[in-house]
């Protein structure tokens, strides 16, 4: 047996062996690392409406339940209407409800935007005067950690909340995120739609901004329906979303 | 012959001290800068190393006699990024929190020059039982150094143990404050030296 052959023969065995290995880990750890998952972005749902605080720690039942006594889950069809139970006619766009005492308090929007080196998922919490954001959350992303991927940490995120996806004169203009920060380049009445920028990830705020103007304004008919009080409560026959909330 | 003398001891205690794969090697500085921020995680890090490192000087140690030697470079890298791979995937599991925190560095072990140092130039020449105790012990000696670190660091910069606050409200109240300096890698890189300062004159003399 010639040397080249026994070497290609012991590399085709090593990585049948390890490939064996790593799809039984992958396969065995699946339902817990997809609970952890699950959890997480409850979590993040809760966290963007200010429910959860980043200085406690919480177990996995209080997320849970914290999540089912406040969070409804409901779908939109395009024009903004809450999609009826059984309603088939696609393009449902899932809506996160925070009812208190039977109103609606606030709503959150699933992020799902490009980023520089990947997917950016997080939500968008938005009051129910469908104007002002109460909070921004990301849970999973693969930007470069310390520059674009200080969007995980709280000093950036906190500073979503309080301003607003609308202008003065009540137009659709998104929040952003602005190049250098906020206070140097801005006026008065700019600040309101932007947020203090990361230096070192231009890109991850440029994509970042862009993605959440293309889901705002993809639920912006939802948002003319709080602006106009018309969607304060719970509707009672409504098309639940994927994960059954 | 007493065990401080037996080569499987000092196989285990050397790289604790005397031949730390940090402080006098200088190998892993990256992951060691940048997961030191607080305790927690470097203690996980610290263990998964241990654990990628004993386990790959382990199996390649037990195969060294049938390893074709012009492909020994690539069967080393497939057993150590398989043992990566596992161990990432088994903290995702179940310390799901952390493993955020440590986001790519867990997977970067795979290049942490300690982990293909030890099996070039031990592993491939030593028997197994040898070569599993060199492995827990370099990962020792490297978690030994981050848990140093990130307890400096997390007291002074955070002012907390293992997350929990340990300096006094009082003191905050008459004027102390958290050294913000100790949250970023330079404080990593200044600690780091004056540790190898400090251990280098201890074992010269």
């Amino acid at each position: 047996m010639s040397d080249n052959f026994r070497s290609i023969l012991f590399a085709m065995g090593t990585a049948l062996i390890c490939s064996l290995l790593l799809t039984a880990a992958s396969s065995g750890l699946k339902p817990y690392q997809q609970e952890n998952i699950d959890v997480d972005r409850k979590k993040n749902i809760l966290k963007a409406i200010g429910l959860v605080e980043d200085s406690r720690s919480y177990t996995f039942d209080d997320i849970k339940s914290m999540y089912a006594a406040n969070i409804t889950c409901m779908q939109v069809d395009s024009q903004g209407q809450a999609m009826q139970k059984g309603d088939t006619g696609g393009g449902g766009l899932p809506v996160y409800l925070y009812t208190q005492n039977g109103t609606v308090a606030a709503y959150v929007l699933p992020i799902n935007s490009r980023g520089l080196w990947g997917r950016i998922h997080g939500y968008l919490a938005l009051e129910s005067d469908g104007s002002t954001v109460s909070g921004f959350t990301v849970y999973q992303h693969s930007e470069t950690p310390g520059l674009g991927g200080e969007i995980e940490k709280n000093w950036f995120q906190k500073n979503f909340k309080g301003k607003r996806i609308i202008d003065q004169s009540g137009g659709f203009v998104s929040v952003g995120i602005a190049k250098p920060a906020v206070t140097v380049s801005m006026t008065a009445v700019e600040k309101a739609n932007y947020v203090d920028g990361i230096s070192g990830a231009t890109l991850t705020g440029r994509f970042l901004s862009a993605g959440l103007k293309e889901i705002l304004s993809e639920y912006e008919p939802v948002s003319i329906r709080f602006r106009s009080k018309g969607m304060l409560t719970v509707p009672q026959d409504r098309q639940t979303c994927e994960d059954g909330q | 012959m007493r065990l401080t003398q037996s080569r499987y001891f000092k196989a285990f205690s050397e790289p604790l001290i005397q031949n730390n794969p940090i402080s006098m090697q200088m190998l892993g500085i990256c992951s060691a800068l940048a997961v030191t921020v607080q305790l927690k995680t470097a203690i996980v890090m610290g263990l998964s190393l241990t654990f990628v490192l004993a386990f790959s000087n382990l199996t390649i140690s037990s195969m060294r006699h049938v390893i074709p030697r012009n492909i020994r470079m690539i069967v080393e890298l497939s057993v150590i990024a398989s043992l990566v791979i596992i161990a990432d995937q088994v903290l995702r599991a179940f310390f799901y929190d952390i493993s955020k925190q440590l986001s790519v560095f867990v997977g970067l072990i795979i290049t942490n020059c300690i982990v293909m140092g030890r099996a070039e130039t031990f592993a491939l020449g030593n028997p197994p039982g040898l070569s599993f105790l060199d492995g827990l012990g370099n990962g020792a000696g490297y978690g030994s150094v981050l848990i140093s670190v990130a307890l400096i660091r997390e007291v002074l910069g955070a002012g907390k143990f293992l997350g929990i606050g340990i300096i006094p409200e009082s003191l905050y109240r008459a004027g102390y404050e958290n050294m913000g300096f100790m949250q970023l890698a330079p404080a990593a890189f200044i600690i780091i030296g004056l540790l190898v300062w400090l251990q280098k004159s201890l074992v010269k003399n």
